[in-house]
């Protein structure tokens, strides 16, 4: 089982295509010696074979570590450490990659799959009707089916549907939730917009949304009791109406709302996309990198200008924290869930502290801690290199790389979740009006939660990609693109060991919640 | 123009007042004028005439040089990371 993803050996096969024609275009590539990029090449290889090695040994072990007690193991530190050098190796390995037209190239591939306007229309509409008899029947049933978490329909397509399954889809196929979210095209009917947006919030109440949304989630038993989600779901569609009929539909829907947030990042990930009212295909996680140059650019092939500011996904400081928030509500549940975690908590609270608080305490702090580990990188990247941008541009051009990191933890923590109960999922899908009768859920093979550390090492090694590629947008020299990707590059082996580390731990209820 | 500096300055503080070369195109100022004419040729290809592009291709030459150096840097960081975990794993796993 090797950790490398697919986009990344599709790249390898493209070096191997791009070194039997010499690139035309840019003045770049054809000064660079040839010998040496093979040997690059070669060298990356072989390097990605050795560290695949290494990662392999530690995914037995963790199979091993939840499964027995007897044979064969590696101690945790070991196998964080692992993954903590295979992100680090990898870095160093992209930074091998030095042929600017060969990491445009990759992030602009684009194969328009036709302008099919008609077929947008009409999946919209059929998509919102959709999604409000989905949010319909979650509120109905929530009530007024049977208060069992395991088979109401309500707790089941809200966590296994949307959480687990409509996310994976957005990031891994195409965001999905312009289509279906009934707000948006109620609210697009109706004369709205009673007072304008106030554009100094920016986007931080949608950061604060989403937030909300997973405090919620994690502390109020939503999970476990239909009633009370219902009631959620039934809240959270009357703010969103009431948000867009008071600051209108577009902006509430692009500043304030947390669902819309929350997948327009996650799509931002996914392969495909539309762009100028055409769907196009790009290679995955590809679309992160965005137009970092200092004029409008034109895109070489077909002559066509890149408008920017308006494509771009993060814009400021709170679309970084929109990101940040993405990667730590994942590490935050998945610490909350493990017995270590419950431990913690449980040996905090015995001091004498209300548990509400310590979870509280846990959930913002860990959030500035991530948020801040990233602006410092930022601060310290700039104080390495010679150069005028500053800090806040560079956290701006890099938090894209955060959502495929967000993207792998979200995988490893849901994927199984959401095979395990696709057969619960289609029987109350099949059938919203009465439970079912004997609710199915897969046991799945022990293998696939070693898969988990592929998807978290995975999400990593593709976002060094990004963050390589977006380091050529900034930076005139291609030694300090290099150099820039440092600081940041530690703060991924930091997250990415937080989070194998959670991984590896055995699963529990969390501590005075359940 | 460029040919006596390597195009790859390391942080040095002291020169960090105010980037006083500023590209006449785009507005944005660099430090030091490896860098200017590195941007110009990445981003403002079309503008360069005959001497700018031999000064574009004597700044990618020098930092061709120093990204030469820096490979052979990581790759020894590589080998020693490969085989340090190759040791930690021979007395660690069991």
């Amino acid at each position: 089982m090797r950790p490398e993803n697919p986009s990344q050996s599709d790249h390898d096969e493209d070096a191997v295509d791009d070194l039997a024609e010499t690139a035309p275009g840019r003045l770049g590539s054809a000064i660079g010696p040839r010998g040496a990029r093979i040997g690059a090449f070669a060298l990356a290889l072989v390097g990605v074979l050795l560290l695949a090695r290494g990662v392999a040994a530690s995914n037995a072990a963790v199979g091993l570590s939840e499964a027995s007690s007897e044979g064969l193991s590696i101690p945790r530190w070991l196998y964080v450490a692992t993954g903590g050098a295979a992100i680090g190796a990898s870095a160093l390995l992209a930074g091998f990659v030095t042929d600017r037209g060969f990491v445009n190239r990759v992030h602009e591939w684009r194969h328009g799959l036709g302008t099919r306007d008609r077929l947008r229309g009409v999946g919209m509409a059929v998509g919102s009707l959709l999604g409000a008899l989905l949010i319909a029947l979650i509120v109905y049933r929530g009530i007024t089916g049977p208060q069992v978490s395991t088979i109401n329909f309500a707790v089941v397509v809200v966590f296994a549907g949307g959480r687990a399954g409509l996310t994976m889809a957005a990031y891994a196929i195409g965001n999905p939730w312009p289509a279906l979210n009934p707000f948006r095209a109620v609210t697009s009917r109706l004369p709205t917009g009673v007072v304008d947006y106030p554009e100094r919030l920016g986007r931080w109440p949608a950061v604060a949304g989403i937030l909300l949304l997973i405090w919620v989630e994690t502390t109020t038993g939503v999970t476990n009791t239909p009633n009370l989600l219902a009631a959620a779901v039934a809240g959270y569609a009357v703010v969103a109406l009431a948000g867009a009929v008071l600051v209108g539909s577009d902006a509430w829907f692009r500043n304030a709302d947390p669902v819309s947030a929350f997948f327009r990042f996650y799509g931002r990930v996914a392969p495909l996309a539309w762009e100028d009212g055409r769907l196009r295909l790009s290679l995955p996680a590809m679309r992160l990198v965005e137009g970092w140059a200092d004029e409008p650019r034109r895109d070489g092939g077909d002559g066509q200008t890149v408008d920017a500011d308006d494509a771009r996904l993060v814009r400021g400081l709170d679309d970084v924290a929109i990101a940040v928030a993405l990667v730590w509500e994942l590490t935050f549940s998945g610490f909350v869930t493990t017995e270590q975690g419950a431990s913690v908590i449980r040996g905090v609270v015995g001091v004498g502290l209300p548990p509400i608080l310590v979870y509280a305490v846990l959930f913002i702090g860990g959030f500035v801690v991530f948020y801040g580990a990233f602006l410092g990188a930022a601060r310290i990247a700039v104080r390495r290199i010679l150069t005028a941008r500053t800090p806040r541009e560079l956290v701006v051009a890099f938090a894209p790389s955060l959502l495929v990191i967000a993207a792998g933890y979200h995988l490893a923590h849901y994927f199984a979740f959401f095979l395990s109960l696709l057969p619960s999922l289609s029987a109350v899908l099949a059938d919203p009006l009465s439970a079912p009768a004997n609710p199915v859920v897969f046991t799945l093979p022990a293998w696939v939660s070693a898969l988990n550390i592929v998807f978290v090492l995975g999400g990593h090694l593709v976002a060094i990609w990004v963050a390589h590629s977006t380091a050529y947008q900034l930076f005139p020299s291609r030694l300090q693109a290099i150099r820039s990707q440092y600081p940041f590059v530690f703060v991924m082996i930091g997250y990415t060991a937080v989070s194998l580390w959670l991984i590896s731990l055995p699963s529990t209820t969390p501590a005075y919640l359940g | 123009m460029s040919d006596h500096t390597s195009a790859a300055p390391a942080g040095s503080a002291d020169t960090r007042d105010a980037p006083e070369y500023v590209c006449d195109v785009c507005g944005r100022a660099f430090y030091t004028d490896d860098l200017l004419v590195l941007h110009r040729g990445v981003r403002h290809p079309s503008v360069l005439d005959e001497a700018d592009r031999d000064a574009y291709r004597d700044a990618y030459a020098a930092e061709e040089r120093a990204i030469r150096s820096f490979r052979i840097r990581a790759l020894g960081i590589l080998v020693l990371l490969y085989f340090g975990f190759l040791f930690l794993y021979v007395f660690y796993a069991s």
